[in-house]
């Protein structure tokens, strides 16, 4: 420990030497597949030129434009209602519609695939009212992987524009109504553009969300750049192929990125200033009361309410049928023991790069920052797709590890962890530790005494982030596990594949279960319950 | 001179009489939940071209009067009438988009999305293109922001922020502009000069206004008449002087400026305090007891040897000198001195009291 004159800490260097070394590691999967893609022979471009990528790019581009669209009808629309009018069980509705986020897309899938598949509840109630001959689309076309999508994701945009009807300046109204703009002008020719940052970042997560989705495509065999990779990796091993759409997926997804961060520059200026005031809530009238109740109770039935019931009902007969079983808790362990080893590692190796960017914001350290960040634009195929490259090259006594399974999780959800990690160490102001310093202490006891505990939660908050999407994640899981090591949401994609609804429904059911506190852990740190 | 009584509605400022009334309460409640200040039997008028402030301590309602006026929050009792027409009784509310009144809010609310200028505009929609150009434009001429019109708001100061803020009001001309402690986010100098220009612009474009303050300064400054208000209730209504010469409760007395109460007792038709004899102006029957109000500016201090009173403490204010002086009770009074005359602290002074300025306030039921 240092107590002498100096003020410098002892190890900067060989801090920023691991953080360098994890940064090349972290973008090592990236840089290899772009490698692997630009590297190909030129006829495999041509070929998957005029065959497959004008028919994937389009279809992913629409599925993105449409959930898009459908997100944000739902979610503006949804948290206007909750922020600003009042009615009976509006306080339930707010939080309850956020619940969607603890169902994973292939879950969901699933269930849809059940509900409005031939045969299905709703379409026997369709028959019923249209004769036998009534047949509804079938979910296994565009419209289904939108509609699911949709309202998987709309909570996104939903939290957001909520959070920023609420933080919105309540003056800006009143002046508006003062110049003599009616309520519907005032909300659309002020609040809504002052939103407009809230509401791209909530759609752009949505986006991300959706270009780099597996699970809901996979199981609803609608063709987009991430099912391709998929397939192009298991049904044809193609690796070659299948790096060049991973490349394409990448700069989609940057494209995204790029324009959002593009845009909030933009839109810099639309700070909102002055004193808090909450808004007032206009209660509705009795028929608005219905009409809310109605639209509201709509969307959560059918993005939460359904499909929880019908996982509990298809648990509870697979139950009774004895498919929770020994296996059945190996899978749980499976899962439960890479998830909280990925976790771990992620929150390990997420500390010193966090650490230094908000401390030591140099040239280098931010760069490694970003960098770790990579993970983001690599969706889970692709960062698997990978993985099975260089190991099977560099290090081919790994393959099939668990150790390659672990990599692949912190590599896709260390950037998440880090969002979460960052702004709790920049909380801690550098002149606490300053202080603590000048009373004695050393880096070291600084930091165990002072600075730990004060970004405890903000840890805690990221383990248990990574340790669920690393629970729920499927298609790098589907790629890389050691044979016959399955998790649960391995179980649920195979099961839900054949179309074995109910044995999929305990493994669903847990991981929507385990989710959901954590969702609500992760909100009530900004929920202004106004 | 006579006394005030409390709550008393003076229009002694004959030269409003003869012109429209713009504005009028008429008995208004508002009475709400815990956290907002509810308003009890307020009544004022304003006429045009009028400028009323409403002055209390924050708490005291004047901004729910405000928004009351605006439209913002429904009366619980009584009404409120714009230009003659009935804009607020209870269970009936216009909306205040239909009632031609302009805001100009403590923090100026300007939209951030948009230019100086089509923030002026934004009242302005059911003008022909061309029509709104011009009135922008000659309404930021008047307030001197012509270069400006192309910025945003974050790139103005303070005081020109405030500026466009006005200036999206008054290009709708309305019947009456409301003004939110309009100053409190400026520096006291810029708070100053922007005081003298506003009552200037409100001049000239004959704009009857309601302002809110809790600076009694801004008040003297800004208004016509004022309207003191204290825990929800219109403790007087009158023009400046009146308000602080003749207080109609020690409340205002004490609210509007720095002033001191010395307890008396009535004998032989004139008022017996420590510090001397006082005339019973209000007509007290003898016996009664009384406090007399006195502002220190009433109070002269001549240093004599073998006074009882003596200097406790002085304040240099810069124009004035302040000297709180001890009496013999141990009660305080204070006086207030040329900024030259300097006496040093313990010196012994006789107490010379201007009493044509006093107060009388009846010590069972005001204190």
């Amino acid at each position: 420990m240092n107590h002498t004159a100096t003020v410098k800490p002892a190890l900067p260097n060989s801090l920023s030497l691991v953080a360098v070394t994890v940064v090349g590691l972290l973008c090592l999967p990236l840089a290899y597949v772009t490698h692997m893609a630009l590297t190909a022979d030129a006829a495999i471009w041509s070929r998957l030129w005029t065959t497959r990528i004008p028919e994937l790019l389009f279809n992913t581009t629409a599925l993105a434009l449409g959930v898009a669209a459908g997100t944000l009808l739902l979610g503006v629309s949804l948290a206007w209602l909750v922020s600003r009018r009042e009615f009976p069980g509006r306080r339930i509705w707010e939080w309850a519609l956020v619940l969607p986020l603890a169902i994973p897309t292939y879950v969901l899938a699933y269930i849809y695939s059940h509900l409005l598949g031939a045969g299905g509840p709703v379409e026997s109630a369709w028959q019923m009212l249209a004769g036998p001959d009534g047949h509804l689309p079938s979910p296994h076309s565009y419209a289904g992987v939108t509609l699911v999508m949709t309202l998987d994701t709309f909570p996104f945009v939903y939290l957001l524009t909520r959070a920023a009807f609420l933080n919105l300046n309540v003056s800006y109204e009143e002046v508006a109504r003062a110049c003599g703009a009616s309520r519907t002008g005032t909300l659309f020719r002020i609040m809504l553009p002052l939103m407009r940052p809230a509401i791209v970042a909530g759609l752009s997560l949505v986006v991300l969300y959706v270009v780099s989705d597996f699970g809901a495509v996979s199981l609803l065999r609608y063709q987009t750049l991430t099912y391709a990779v998929y397939q192009q990796i298991t049904g044809r091993y193609d690796p070659t192929a299948a790096s060049i759409l991973s490349l394409l997926l990448v700069v989609v997804a940057l494209i995204f990125l790029v324009a959002e961060r593009w845009f909030r520059q933009q839109s810099r200026f639309f700070q909102t200033t002055g004193r808090y005031r909450a808004p007032a809530r206009r209660p509705c009238s009795p028929l608005g009361t219905a009409l809310a109740t109605i639209y509201t109770i709509g969307v959560f039935a059918a993005s939460f309410g359904i499909p929880a019931l019908l996982l509990i009902q298809w648990s509870l007969s697979a139950i009774a049928s004895g498919a929770v079983d020994v296996r059945f808790f190996g899978f749980v362990w499976n899962s439960a023991f890479l998830s909280s080893l990925a976790a771990t590692v992620a929150v390990l190796i997420g500390l010193p790069l966090a650490y230094l960017a908000s401390r030591r914001p140099s040239r280098l350290n931010l760069l490694c920052l970003q960098a770790a960040y990579a993970g983001y634009v690599l969706p889970g195929p692709v960062g698997a797709l990978a993985l099975l490259a260089i190991v099977s090259h560099l290090a081919p006594f790994w393959y099939g590890t668990a150790a390659v399974l672990v990599i692949a999780y912190v590599v896709h959800f260390l950037p998440a962890g880090l969002q979460s990690m960052e702004p709790a160490l920049q909380q801690v102001t550098p002149n606490l530790e300053e202080a603590s310093r000048s009373l004695g202490f050393g880096t070291a006891a600084t930091l165990r005494h002072v600075t730990l505990p004060l970004v405890r939660d903000g840890f805690i908050a990221a383990w248990v982030l990574m340790f669920l999407q690393s629970m729920k994640e499927l298609p790098a899981t589907l790629l890389l596990r050691p044979v016959g090591f399955d998790t649960l949401a391995v179980r649920v994609w195979l099961e839900a594949s054949e179309e074995y609804y109910q044995l999929a429904a305990p493994s669903a059911l847990l991981i929507v279960i385990m989710t959901i506190p954590a969702i609500l852990l992760l909100l009530s740190k900004d929920w202004r319950a106004a | 001179m006579p006394s005030h009584e409390p709550n008393q509605r003076s229009t002694n400022s004959s030269h409003d009489q003869h012109r429209p009334t713009v504005l009028e309460l008429r008995h208004v409640s508002c009475v709400y939940g815990a956290d907002r200040p509810a308003i009890t039997d307020i009544s004022f008028v304003a006429h045009e071209g009028e400028i009323v402030c409403l002055l209390g301590p924050s708490g005291c309602g004047k901004t729910t009067t405000l928004r009351a006026i605006a439209g913002f929050e429904p009366v619980t009792a009584g009404e409120i009438r714009l230009e003659g027409r009935l804009v607020s009784a209870p269970g009936d509310l216009v909306p205040t988009e239909q009632r031609r009144i302009g805001m100009v809010f403590q923090e100026y609310a300007l939209f951030p999305h948009l230019r100086v200028q089509d923030n002026v505009a934004f009242g302005l929609q059911h003008l022909s293109a061309g029509e709104r150009a011009t009135q922008v434009r000659v309404m930021l001429e008047m307030v001197g922001l012509t270069d400006l019109a192309a910025r945003y708001p974050h790139e103005l100061s303070g005081g020109q922020q405030q500026r466009v803020a006005l200036a999206r009001a008054l290009v709708q001309k309305p019947a009456v502009l409301l003004l939110d402690e309009p100053f409190s986010n400026l520096d006291p100098d810029m708070a100053g000069r922007m005081r003298e220009d506003l009552h200037d612009l409100l001049r000239r474009t004959k704009t009857t206004a309601v302002l809110v303050t809790h600076d009694h300064d801004e008040a003297f400054a800004m208004a016509d008449r004022i309207a003191v208000l204290n825990n929800g209730k219109l403790e007087q209504l009158d023009t400046p002087e009146a308000v602080y010469h003749t207080p109609s409760t020690p409340f205002v007395a004490d609210f509007v400026g720095q002033a001191d109460f010395i307890p008396g007792t009535i004998e032989n038709g004139t008022v017996e305090t420590e510090i001397g004899q006082f005339p019973n102006q209000a007509g007290y029957r003898s016996g009664a007891q009384v406090v007399v109000m006195i502002r220190p500016d009433d109070i002269h201090i001549v240093p004599a040897a073998k006074s009882f009173a003596h200097i406790v403490a002085r304040q240099f204010h810069g124009s004035e000198n302040l000297y709180t002086i001890g009496l013999p009770s141990g009660r305080v009074v204070h006086s207030s001195e040329p900024s030259t005359t300097v006496h040093p602290v313990g010196t012994p002074v006789e107490l010379q009291v201007n009493a044509t300025h006093t107060v009388l306030f009846d010590r069972n039921t005001h204190l």
